[in-house]
């Protein structure tokens, strides 16, 4: 058992034989995968080639694929708009949610394993209870505007960190947790043996051999924060505090969608977060691996 | 782990950074306005809007105007809710639909008092017009019109004038239906390539129906003095039985079932309709993309007692916030931005309708270039022929139950009486009537 | 072997934050779905009686089966869909099994509203790609969001595209997790790969589908984005689901009230859910 403790463990991964599907299911999944490629990519790249296209050539019809001549002034108009400004305040929140997020979930997930205490079970039903929360906040929109600027809380620095923060920590806790039950309890019974308190034992034990769970709560918490919209075009007002989402949408004005600049946006605002996947990408499923198939 | 914690840092510094730079905006008068607009972008109206700014803030040092651009369509509901909390900003854009709630909430300060009674009576009369009485309730001047939207009949010039058709010209609403028959072009394959006419259907985003021009040239309303809706009247059944009936006989396109009026336009910009239902402030935008001798304006057809039935006419008013600290500033850059040093840069460089009678005389000779004739139909039909939703009750929802009765006459074959009366059932059961 | 206090101050900081930003406006919502609301403000407490109204609402009934329709396709053809991807990716090797992962999951990590927007201009516009050469190769009558079911199928298929990509990698880290030797087990003892998919990897993914059965139900049911920019609602009220009318009280008439109330009803739906597919699941917790 102490094997599945290695963070990595690449030579079992290539050693056996997976299950794989019966060869007509083969067939039809490689369809649908076929499939999926068009209806992925398409989007995505019309995204691209409507980015570089000029007014005129927006609505040529019949539609256009490669025919017209490239141009930048969409992207021109997006910067001068103030969006690399938004796009590092949004990268600032993100980061901001992810560490705080990891920095909350990482001590509750342990208590929660580790630590008898007092309606434990209760508040741990709470926390997946809870899940619905951060899912469902566009509902309760604007008595929540009431509530959090009474409190003083809305349109400040801190404001869409903390929302994001708490909507992101109860999957956050459950993944940790998953992974945490994965961690034999002897290493912990070891080292409060050789004098270690519990805070010595989860920042010298367990922090380090729950990292790659960290890194795919951490990655799922950027997402999350990335792609708000409805939460951070209402709560915070100040231009300098606006993130990415709103501002994509406001080329989706009163005045009409202005498909160039609106493009030329959204495809600036997939970079960062393609990076990540690009980088963190076997990281999020090998982090969410170890706790996945414990109950 | 010493990288995290340079990164915990740098994001610590960055944000503390963030909040400095905010309060150090603080030092002097800030003016917060919620509009839709970017002042940092670069269509039209938001490049009017930035230079606005940028003459007032030079004419009166130590003011500062803080753009907080909103989703335009949670912006009202956004500001009642401030107002109610005591955070709203001193100067807010309102939608017409929700005027009556703003007012009525008393979010809005009175002009009057912050400015209006101080100016000589020919600057009253200046922004004399149906907009100025609609803000103006038991004595108090709540707002100022800032965009007027004029929502009538908008066409491909060069399209129409190749057919020989005056869009001004339609007698009846039958001459504007041959008109839009002749326009429907088909292609060797008998494929419409090119429809006569649409209007968007869709409950998202939604212009006010068709329907409604027609209903009120023959005298009858669309709301009933109590604010219930009188949508089911005869009159009310004939027009949106000549509406659908265009859709039916393939001069208005099917698909326009599911179009929002963002829909509508790409297909005009893409030459597949020839005339829509189009409001003037988008006329600007349509010419930027199709070119300035493209795209015209035009006043509904008439109906043979009156010339032109009436256009509806929707807009964004601009007002102070009552709770405001500020309010003597904020009314003093209201003043400006739709006074006579603001009104003509709305125009020459956002495309605006003019709001003053003076801009509208004092720019004759821009408003005559070719291409820029909408501004004076549109001018002309808001003093002549133009109805403003009223504001005693709420008409939220009015222009989607409408809509939706259209849907369902034409994807369900709902009858087109009763489409109409669960319209108005739903209409008045959601508003409380 | 710890205090209660210890363990308590590992858990506090946490729930404080999820107690300010996600319990307490809740029961502020419900407090404030108590009163009758003119323009934002609580003007007199009426107790249930918002809750009254709503619940004359005649369409109301509708547009909840709708939802349940919605949400049920939604979920069930994503977890489907995802899970044999997931078992196809994880036979491939690992650097196409991570392209084609790449790939599944481009939708998920664009905006709804960025990913909606393109799906509709690029596939079900008029003058889009798809419909375009449709028309070019002879169908002139293509018109997916005028019929209702179409509608509502093309609502469907949107909102399952959006979210392959999130149940396929909770799947894929799932699969991922049971040992090789299980299957090499089983294979010695002469089963099918059939017999060892449906008797030993389904029932070690039991945790991850619950998992992603929860997300998505609670995703879908939620949805705002989507159907608003896909359809807006119709034709009709075909495609009008409960946050969409939600949506709709809120900021087209402006009726705080029902809205606020509706979407009070609709949270303690979700929390049942939740609750009931932990009980079905017997998911210790």
């Amino acid at each position: 058992m102490t094997s599945s403790i290695d963070a990595a463990a690449p030579s079992r991964r290539t050693r056996a034989r997976r299950v794989k599907l019966p060869p007509a299911w083969a067939i039809a999944v490689s369809l649908l995968f076929a499939l999926l490629c068009v209806v992925n990519l398409l989007p995505v790249i019309w995204g691209i080639l409507t980015s570089l296209k000029s007014q005129e050539d927006l609505f040529r019809y019949p539609p256009t694929l490669l025919d017209f001549t490239p141009t930048l002034e969409n992207y021109e108009r997006v910067i001068t708009s103030g969006f690399l400004g938004t796009l590092q305040v949004t990268i600032l929140y993100a980061c901001g949610t992810v560490l705080a997020t990891l920095a909350l979930a990482l001590p509750a997930a342990y208590a929660f394993d580790r630590f008898e205490f007092p309606l434990r079970s209760t508040l741990l039903l709470l926390v997946v209870a809870s899940i619905p929360l951060s899912l469902g906040a566009a509902a309760l929109l604007i008595p929540n505007y009431i509530f959090f600027t009474r409190l003083g809380l809305t349109n400040a620095w801190f404001t869409l960190p903390l929302i994001y923060t708490a909507n992101q920590l109860p999957m956050a806790i459950w993944i940790v947790k998953g992974t945490l039950e994965t961690i034999p309890r002897e290493l912990d019974e070891a080292a409060l043996i050789d004098g270690s308190d519990h805070f010595g034992i989860l920042w010298r034990i367990i922090l380090p051999l729950s990292r790659p769970a960290l890194g795919a709560a951490g990655v799922l918490a950027f997402v999350g924060s990335w792609n708000e919209f409805v939460v951070s075009s209402v709560m915070v007002d100040n231009p300098a505090l606006r993130p990415v989402q709103p501002a994509i949408y406001n080329f989706i004005g009163y005045f009409g969608r202005e498909w160039g600049p609106l493009t030329a946006a959204a495809m600036m605002g997939i970079v960062p977060i393609l990076l990540i996947f690009i980088l963190l990408g076997r990281q999020i499923v090998s982090g969410l691996t170890r706790g996945s198939v414990k109950g | 782990m010493t990288k995290a914690l340079g990164a915990a840092l740098g994001v610590a510094a960055s944000i503390i950074g963030m909040a400095l730079a905010t309060t150090a905006i603080a030092q002097e008068t800030t003016i917060r306005m919620w509009t839709f607009l970017n002042p940092a972008g670069t269509a039209p109206r938001e490049v009017a809007l930035a230079k606005i700014i940028t003459q007032y803030e030079a004419a009166n040092p130590g003011t500062k105007i803080l753009v907080e651009p909103q989703v335009w369509d949670q912006m009202t509901p956004k500001f009642l809710a401030a107002h109610a909390t005591g955070n709203a900003p001193d100067v807010i854009w309102v939608v017409t639909d929700f005027l009556g709630d703003a007012i009525a909430s008393g979010s809005l300060a009175d002009l009057n008092e912050l400015f209006i009674n101080d100016w000589p009576a020919e600057r009253v009369a200046d922004n004399a017009g149906a907009y100025w009485d609609l803000t103006s309730v038991d004595g108090k001047q709540h707002a100022i019109f800032v965009s007027r939207n004029y929502i009538s009949l908008m066409y491909r010039k060069d399209l129409l004038d190749a057919a020989g058709i005056d869009p001004n010209g339609f007698a009846t609403w039958q001459e504007f239906r041959d008109a839009a028959e002749q326009l429907t072009e088909k292609d060797a394959a008998g494929n419409v390539t090119r429809y006569g006419f649409a209007q968007g259907f869709s409950e998202q985003q939604a212009d006010p129906s068709v329907m409604i021009p027609q209903l009120l040239a023959t005298g009858e309303p669309l709301f009933n003095a109590d604010g219930t809706a009188n949508f089911a009247s005869d009159a009310g059944v004939a027009a949106m039985t000549f509406l659908t009936d265009l859709v039916k006989d393939g001069i208005s396109p099917r698909e326009s079932v599911s179009w929002t009026v963002d829909d509508l336009f790409e297909q005009f910009a893409a030459g597949r309709l020839a005339m829509v239902q189009g409001p003037a402030v988008r006329v600007s935008t349509l010419q930027a993309q199709l070119g300035k001798d493209k795209v015209g304006l035009a006043l509904w057809p008439g109906n043979g007692t009156v010339e032109h039935s009436p256009a509806v006419m929707a807009g964004w008013a601009v007002g102070v916030w009552s709770g405001s600290a500020n309010a003597e500033a904020a009314g003093s850059f209201v003043e400006y931005m739709l006074g006579p040093d603001g009104d003509p840069i709305w125009v020459e460089a956002g495309g605006q309708v003019p709001g003053l009678l003076s801009t509208l005389a004092n720019m004759k000779d821009f408003i005559a270039q070719p291409g820029n004739e909408y501004l004076s139909v549109a001018a002309e039909g808001a003093a002549r022929y133009g109805w403003l939703t009223p504001i005693e009750f709420s008409v939220g929802g009015y222009r989607q139950a409408l809509n939706k009765a259209a849907q369902r006459i034409l994807v369900e074959g709902t009858d087109v009486a009763t489409a109409l009366e669960d319209a108005e059932a739903e209409f008045n059961r959601l508003n409380n009537r | 072997m710890q205090s209660r206090l210890t363990s308590m101050s590992y858990v506090l900081p946490a729930f404080a934050a999820m107690t300010l930003v996600l319990f307490a406006p809740v029961i502020y919502g419900f407090w404030f779905s108590l009163y009758r609301i003119q323009y934002g403000v609580q003007t007199g407490f009426i107790g249930l009686g918002n809750y009254a109204r709503l619940l004359t609402d005649p369409s109301l009934g509708a547009t909840f089966w709708r939802t349940v329709v919605f949400a049920s396709a939604t979920v069930a053809l994503t977890t489907a869909i995802a899970l044999c991807l997931a078992v196809w990716i994880n036979g491939l090797g690992n650097r196409r099994g991570f392209i084609a992962q790449m790939i599944i999951i481009l939708p998920w990590i664009i905006s709804t509203v960025v990913a909606t927007l393109l799906f509709r201009w690029v596939f079900l516009n008029d003058i889009g790609l798809a419909i375009s050469l449709a028309r070019t190769l002879g169908f002139s009558n293509v018109h997916p969001l005028n019929d209702p079911n179409g509608a509502m199928g093309w609502l469907i298929a949107v909102s399952v595209w959006k979210r392959i990509g999130y149940a396929l990698i909770i799947i894929l880290a799932g699969l991922k997790g049971i040992p090789e030797d299980y299957n090499e087990a089983a294979r010695i003892d002469g089963a099918s790969d059939w017999q060892i998919f449906s008797s030993i990897t389904l029932p070690l993914l039991k945790t991850p589908l619950l998992l992603i059965v929860i997300v998505l139900t609670l995703s879908s049911v939620n949805t705002v984005e989507t159907p608003l920019v896909l359809t807006g609602g119709g034709p009709g009220s075909a495609t009008r689901i409960l946050p969409m009318d939600v949506f709709d009280r809120a900021f087209l008439t402006y009726d705080l009230g029902s809205a606020s109330s509706l979407a009070v009803m609709m949270f303690c739906g979700n929390v049942l859910l939740v609750l009931a597919y932990v009980r079905l699941a017997r998911w210790k917790v």
